[in-house]
């Protein structure tokens, strides 16, 4: 009986725990929700909870639209293309480096890996506008694209390479001899079987290129051109702050996420997870 | 013979045709990296050596950069803030531990799943959203912790505390009160709460040690090494140089190293010791070869007088209490010394005070819960076997007992590994402390580190060169730690 107790007491003191980190961690979410819909006086006379439901001031959502597509096109725009292009890139690295043994191979498999653990500072940031700016790329979102693309390939060639290297040899063999040539294999063997593994790349790559904050704040100069993250801080930085066309502007902006999230949640779990346990 | 020759000239054709197709297949992936991920960091390198002001200035200058740097107080004063936030940062590891252990212990499974999937939505909100509604939270006017402190009327306390410039309050008066202990007992004993500090770090070391027949000398050799070399260090003036800085720092981090084998991997003390050090060479140097001394003999009376495992357990009790002693008097003897006057109108601004920016950022992102830490720290934990929970149990384990006698002990790897990812990532972030404080660091550069630095010099000012310099020292820093972290702290994939 005691111990029956007891450990309804402990079950009780986790859940008690566990809501109260989810509780107090969703909360700055909460109170965006709750002043998205209300004017600054509102907020001023009630942070708390909702207002009644007629006085709630829809046209901030309406405003806060208006300003925010245009930064979701282009973040849209962006990820998915740097997402594409780096899918590309890597699964034929891969496909390479898992099925052939030739000279160099090494090499480049090493500087792969290495670039991951040659820390870059802020001061890569400052060469690497250098060099954009060498290459004509400021205020373009190709600049975005490609270094989105280009960077951080090391994770997913590195999971992609090994799960390659497990699909029976034979397998490409017999294409090879039914003459199938480097990129039909490719799209024939690899790309049905490794489904899974390939969208948990992506979405990480996806919410890379999406939360990238610093790089587009420093090479964006139009207005018309700026992401999602460069566009709230622009809309926050405004003199007289319209705190409910704000919130409802971050709410909007979380938005395709958050869908994202909801189509593909278990291999959101499963990715994260494998990523955790690869370190 | 010919015909051999020409054969394998013929294979070699075919196989350097193969070769160059592969090639071609990966020439995305290297010319990208070479291009976009080599070449900025090795741009870095060069031209740490030049004065590059673009557009127009552009001129090989040696080590001019960096003796700048050594030099430049505001660089090494971003450098305190980053052992402020080590310290915070390691308490605030504490909650994820507590919640993967208490997600852990769900029985039900579908529960867990769905606390899973809950810990993983955060992440899914860009980052920026979050840092953006905390900083509403912080607004004078505006912000929710503003109107709680109101509401609940813990504001009317903090006044209390504070007091005026006229009427100090109680924090400054407790401050006070406590002079005469620092001017009496602690400063003529250990040269300042810093020393008093690194005293109670050095006994909790020794008494953490293993069994005094494994190399007692060893322990009580590095520790007096340590002191030694910086003593030397300072001595010979050796500190202040630049070089001398680093090569005292990468000999000082071999040193704990080995301390922290010695006592058993306790990897707190790291923390402690590099505070203890950094702190106490800045006021009384000459302490730092004393206490060590003090605290050996004081452990080996003990060991004299008393059983080993009484003796142990009493010198760490004494241990803790004066660290526990000591952090008390830092907050109430060292921290709030004057009133703020920020709380008596019932707005302070959190972010725009000198003294309030360091708490603000402390106190940012609270319960500190990062579902990757939290990930990690569950997929340790599944790896704990069921009879480990059973054999327990029948030995009489409680829950607390549990938590500290089986899932620490055995997520230490997974512990280290978020130690590791904390550490490198409080050293290099500045995308934070820019988003929120501005270039400038907030007032009175109050949050400026080191990033955060060399994004100011070479963005706001324009000194691209100087900026990689402060690159490449930060780079050293960190890669020193990567080496030993990845050479030294045992992490079992």
């Amino acid at each position: 009986m005691s111990t029956k107790r007891r450990s309804k007491t402990a079950e009780f003191l986790k859940h008690g725990y566990l809501w109260f980190i989810l509780g107090t961690a969703f909360y700055p979410l909460f109170v965006m929700v709750v002043v998205s819909f209300k004017t600054n006086e509102q907020y001023q006379l009630n942070p708390w909870f909702f207002d009644a439901i007629d006085t709630w001031q829809w046209q901030n959502w309406a405003v806060a639209w208006n300003i925010v597509s245009t930064y979701i096109a282009n973040s849209i725009v962006t990820s998915v293309a740097a997402v594409i292009f780096s899918l590309i890139m890597t699964v034929l690295t891969s496909y390479v480096l898992a099925r052939y043994r030739f000279p160099g191979r090494n090499v480049v498999y090493y500087s792969v890996i290495a670039s991951m653990f040659l820390p870059s500072t802020a001061a890569t940031l400052v060469t690497l506008f250098a060099l954009l700016e060498n290459l004509n790329l400021i205020n373009s979102l190709w600049a975005l694209i490609i270094v989105g693309a280009a960077g951080g390939q090391v994770v997913g060639i590195f999971i992609l390479k090994q799960f390659i290297e497990d699909i029976p040899k034979e397998l490409f063999e017999s294409a090879q001899i039914d003459g199938a040539g480097h990129l039909s294999q490719i799209r024939h063997i690899v790309l049905p079987m490794s489904g899974g593994i390939l969208s948990t790349v992506a979405i990480m790559k996806f919410l890379g290129v999406w939360n990238n904050v610093i790089l587009p704040l420093v090479i964006m100069r139009d207005e018309e051109k700026f992401t999602v993250p460069v566009g709230l801080l622009y809309l926050e930085g405004e003199y007289v702050k319209q705190w409910g066309e704000m919130m409802a502007g971050y709410a909007i902006a979380s938005i395709p996420l958050i869908v994202l999230f909801l189509f593909t949640m278990r291999l959101f779990v499963k990715g994260l997870a494998a990523g955790a346990v690869k370190g | 013979m010919v015909d051999y020759l020409a054969k394998h000239l013929r294979i070699l054709a075919q196989k350097g045709r193969l070769w160059v197709v592969l090639y071609f297949l990966m020439l995305p992936t290297i010319a990208g990296m070479i291009v976009f991920d080599y070449y900025p960091k090795i741009d870095v390198i060069v031209m740490s050596f030049f004065r590059w002001e673009p557009p127009t200035v552009m001129e090989y200058i040696g080590l001019g950069n960096f003796m700048d740097a050594a030099a430049d107080p505001l660089f090494w004063q971003s450098f305190q803030l980053i052992l402020i936030l080590l310290v915070t940062n390691l308490l605030k590891m504490w909650p994820a531990i507590f919640a993967a252990v208490a997600l852990h212990r769900v029985a039900n499974q579908t529960h867990r799943y769905i606390y899973q999937v809950l810990f993983v939505v955060p992440m899914v909100v860009p980052g920026l959203v979050w840092l953006l509604i905390w900083k509403s939270f912080y607004d004078p006017d505006f912000g929710i912790l503003n109107r709680f402190l109101n509401a609940t009327g813990m504001m009317t306390l903090l006044t209390w505390m504070d007091g005026t410039h006229d009427a100090p309050g109680v924090m400054p008066r407790i401050s006070e009160a406590l002079q005469p202990v620092f001017g009496m007992v602690i400063n003529p004993l250990f040269g300042g709460i810093w020393s008093f500090l690194f005293f109670g770090a050095i006994l909790a070391t020794l008494a953490s040690r293993g069994a005094p027949h494994e190399s007692r000398g060893g322990a009580v050799g590095w520790m007096l090494a340590l002191p030694a070399v910086w003593t030397f260090a300072f001595v010979t003036g050796l500190g202040s140089t630049f070089g001398g800085f680093l090569v005292t720092f990468g000999v000082s981090i071999f040193i704990l190293y080995k301390l922290a084998v010695i006592t058993g991997g306790f990897w707190v003390l790291w923390f402690i010791w590099i505070a203890g050090l950094c702190a106490v060479s800045f006021h009384k140097p000459i302490y730092i070869t004393a206490l060590p001394l003090v605290a050996v003999a004081v452990v080996e009376v003990l060991y004299r007088r008393l059983e080993y495992f009484t003796a142990r357990e009493s010198a760490r009790w004494t241990a803790w209490m004066l660290l526990t002693a000591a952090s008390f008097l830092v907050v109430f003897g060292m921290i709030w010394t004057h009133p703020t006057g920020q709380f008596i109108e019932g707005s302070p601004a959190w972010l725009g005070n000198t003294d309030l920016v360091i708490p603000a950022i402390i106190f940012w992102g609270f319960p500190w819960v990062g579902t990757i830490g939290v990930l990690i720290y569950l997929s340790g934990l599944q790896q704990i076997s069921q009879d480990v929970y059973e054999a327990a149990e029948l030995d009489g384990v409680g829950p607390i007992g549990m938590l500290f006698r089986i899932e620490l002990p055995l997520m230490m790897t997974q512990v280290r590994i978020n130690l590791i990812f904390m550490t490198i990532g409080t050293l290099t972030t500045y995308e934070f402390f820019l988003l929120l404080l501005g270039p400038d660091g907030g007032p009175g550069n109050k949050g400026m580190v080191p990033g955060l630095y060399m994004y100011k010099r070479a963005f706001e000012d324009g000194h691209f060169g100087y900026a990689c310099a402060l690159g490449m020292v930060l780079f050293f820093i960190v890669l020193g730690l990567t080496i030993i972290y990845n050479k030294y702290v045992r992490v079992e994939k």
